[in-house]
């Protein structure tokens, strides 16, 4: 304040600051470019010969040319994981020379991490992102495909969700130990209590006004609020997840898959709105429960359903034991949809040597770690030979649905949308969802969340994948 | 000054620079200068103008309501009683405070069948008990409450230090004169705090146009429900978590603009000394 004398030093001071920040900005865009076409080593694919999956992108050249460490971020530090890491560091890690560093960055800022990383030219080396970041990632250069790393006959093994998770603009570039599973879980008294006809796939799905009748004739019977839809989860990636199948149940779809150019005719489609403003009618009937403070309502109070993925089932059955049901959601019209998808690994742009990350992608997503990492998470174990060992994944078993559906992906279990503008899409689903259970006008909603959607395609010139 | 150049105005003239460009966070497009085209976007959109009637209504409430109960605590517990020390303390406490997780601990209060409602059944007999954060009519009265919670603890302790620089021997001369309790304070108190009470006024102003943590952590959805909450920062916020920084941008300089014309426009109210 008191020193005026200093004001034009001061001055200088900050044009030298404005001119040294606009020429890094400058910078800073063409490296950005630079880093993302780089890794992918040329030297001679050798002695692999049956048809590999995308064979002709030679990320792997077989061989591990020297000692390396590499740093493998993942979205959980706990046993599982920690526990898979030094497994292959004290087994095929120590023969082939590759030793891998876990730095958990948690769940919930994961993305911003990574983006943050890239931004400042320093990516791990393994990625492991939840599903749908990967389409950004991939248009951004940050993660290269697989390529000629994996073979046909490894991802067969897998299941097609998983697959076709990792897949952007026909290349395959990441494999889950484990995919996740959506349904919604009830009480079986509940339902015979209100003679309920209980649907054992997603083919014979309570029909919309079907599932209306079971909520109201149990709010009748006693039950205040039947339908859970963790509510508390709050604005994020769940809302998307579980929510979207209402829109592809009706018809309708995020966006328009072809080409991803547009979400008009697709995320206000009539059968959308349909499905939506009968979503809506539940909230508006007091069918569904919003008051939840955490996930457990399902058990600790009344709530007769709960919309939730693979995560709660450990819970669940605890609490509520041979009572505990897995249905199909409610088929709005075009057929039982569900979410899917979740954490898998892919390689970074800034590798130095793929065959090392390789090697580690290879050890994480076979038999022993999916299992072990697979019931650490709840989840679905990726791998179908793991599927057919456990009895509540098989025919008759608890989660035997989960597995119906995903294998029936993408007509079943719908990968989300496989385009770089999924988080922008995320963020404007999840800003409808919460303002139509909220009490908005469903099709002018849907309309203006349409128009943000092409907005942003538009000023991204359309998200295509740069040459 | 170097810091302040380097920390403060060294960002600014750069947001201001990418104000005029479509930089996205990340993206592997090229950054080009689109000119106004953000500022058309922004100036255009329903959303923007939405979130500024709503900080609008939010500083029109809570400034006055705010800073009239910041003087009658500070009046209050510039009392020599017993106790008062404890309630400058309790009062002042919230300060202390993360915002963000003081509006977790809320948004669990404010549950329709949390403490708060549980506290208005019984005051109201059951006759209100409204779905604060989910009934778009109600969320931005539970904002405001929880902001002057929040908040009002800082200016009754300016206010309170204020009261105690008045010299207690015009409140003896007012005595002399016959003047009642109210008399004093409309004419002793009020005049010997006059230059704090307009600073807090000014900082109040200012700061209730930086309206965010509460309404992107109460609602169901930052700035809901369906924008009944929606202010500058948080629509700010949210261009760029959307990746688009030329756009976000736009929204800080437009936001200083407007900030700095209130602060400005209030200036010119400033007690002058006589």
């Amino acid at each position: 304040m008191r020193n005026s004398q200093v004001k034009k030093p001061k001055r200088l001071a900050v044009t030298a600051l404005v001119l040294a920040l606009v020429a890094s900005a400058c910078s800073s865009g063409s490296t950005a470019e630079g880093t993302s076409g780089g890794q992918t080593t040329a030297a001679d694919s050798g002695d692999d010969t049956s048809e590999l999956v995308n064979s002709d992108i030679e990320t792997c050249d077989g061989k591990i040319d020297k000692d390396v460490t590499i740093a493998l971020a993942a979205h959980s530090g706990d046993d599982a994981y920690a526990q898979t890491v030094d497994d292959f560091n004290a087994g095929p890690g120590k023969e082939l020379g590759v030793t891998v560093e876990l730095v958990n960055l948690g769940e919930e800022s994961y993305e911003d991490f990574i983006t943050g990383a890239a931004a400042s030219n320093s990516l791990p080396e393994i990625i492991d992102m939840d599903g749908p970041f990967l389409y950004n990632f991939a248009w951004n250069g940050f993660v290269q495909p697989l390529g000629n790393c994996v073979s046909q006959e490894k991802v067969d093994e897998f299941l097609p969700s998983v697959i076709g998770q990792g897949t952007y603009e026909g290349e395959l570039y990441s494999l889950g130990s484990f995919d996740s599973g959506m349904g919604l879980w009830a009480k079986k008294s509940d339902l015979e209590k209100v003679d309920a006809r209980i649907p054992e796939s997603s083919a014979d799905a309570w029909s919309a006004e079907e599932f209306t009748t079971i909520l109201k004739d149990l709010e009748t019977s006693g039950v205040s609020a039947p339908l859970d839809i963790q509510w508390s989860y709050g604005a994020g990636e769940f809302r998307p997840y579980a929510f979207a199948s209402i829109v592809q149940s009706g018809g309708g779809d995020l966006i328009d898959r072809d080409g991803y150019q547009t979400a008009d005719g697709f995320l206000n489609s009539q059968g959308a709105v349909d499905a939506l403003t009968t979503f809506q009618s539940w909230v508006n009937d007091g069918l569904v429960d919003l008051e939840a403070i955490d996930d457990n309502n399902f058990i600790n109070e009344d709530a007769s359903f709960s919309w939730v993925g693979h995560w709660k089932y450990n819970d669940y059955k605890e609490a509520l034991g041979e009572d505990l049901i897995l249905v199909p959601l409610p088929d709005f019209g075009a057929g039982s949809k569900t979410g899917m998808g979740s954490w898998n690994w892919a390689m970074s742009s800034a590798v130095e040597d793929p065959d090392a990350v390789w090697a580690f992608i290879d050890f994480a997503t076979q038999a022993e770690q999916v299992k072990s990492i697979a019931a650490f998470e709840g989840a679905v174990p990726s791998l179908l030979s793991v599927l057919e060992e456990d009895p509540s994944f098989s025919p008759g078993g608890d989660r035997y649905l989960y597995v119906r559906n995903l294998q029936a992906s993408p007509e079943v279990a719908v990968p989300r949308p496989q385009t770089a503008a999924y988080g922008f899409i995320r963020n404007e689903y999840s800003d409808v969802f919460a303002d139509i259970v909220g009490g908005a006008d469903v099709e002018e909603t849907l309309n203006q969340a349409v128009e943000n959607i092409d907005a942003d395609i538009e000023s991204n010139e359309g998200y295509r994948p740069a040459e | 000054m170097m810091f302040t150049a380097v920390f403060m105005v060294g960002p600014f003239l750069y947001a201001v620079y990418l104000s005029f460009t479509n930089r996205k966070l990340l993206s592997p497009l090229p950054t080009r200068w689109v000119g106004f085209e953000n500022y058309i976007d922004v100036l255009t959109s329903s959303d923007f103008w939405a979130a500024l009637k709503n900080n609008f209504v939010f500083s029109v409430v809570t400034v006055p309501l705010q800073t009239g109960l910041a003087l009658a605590l500070a009046v209050l517990v510039n009392q020599k009683l017993r106790g008062s020390t404890f309630f400058r303390t309790t009062y002042f406490i919230p300060i202390t405070f993360s915002l963000s997780a003081a509006s977790i601990i809320w948004s669990v209060l404010l549950n329709p069948s949390g403490l708060f409602n549980t506290v208005l059944e019984i005051v109201t007999f059951g006759q209100f008990t409204p779905d604060w954060l989910n009934d778009p009519r109600y969320t931005m009265a539970a904002v405001i409450i929880v902001s002057i919670w929040a908040s009002v603890g800082f200016q009754m302790v300016i206010l309170l230090a204020a009261l105690q620089g008045v010299s207690q021997d015009l409140y003896q001369a007012a005595s002399v004169d016959g003047a009642n309790a109210w008399e004093k304070f409309r004419h002793v108190t009020l005049p010997g705090i006059r230059h704090q009470l307009f600073f807090t006024l000014t900082v109040t102003i200012v700061l209730s146009f930086r309206l965010f943590d509460q309404v992107y952590i109460l609602p169901p959805k930052p700035g809901g429900p369906i924008d009944a909450t929606n202010t500058i920062m948080v629509e700010m916020i949210q261009a760029s978590g959307n990746n688009q920084i030329g756009k976000a941008s736009s929204i800080a300089v437009l936001f200083f603009l407007i900030v700095l014309f209130l602060t400005i426009f209030f200036r010119r109210f400033e007690p002058k000394d006589y």
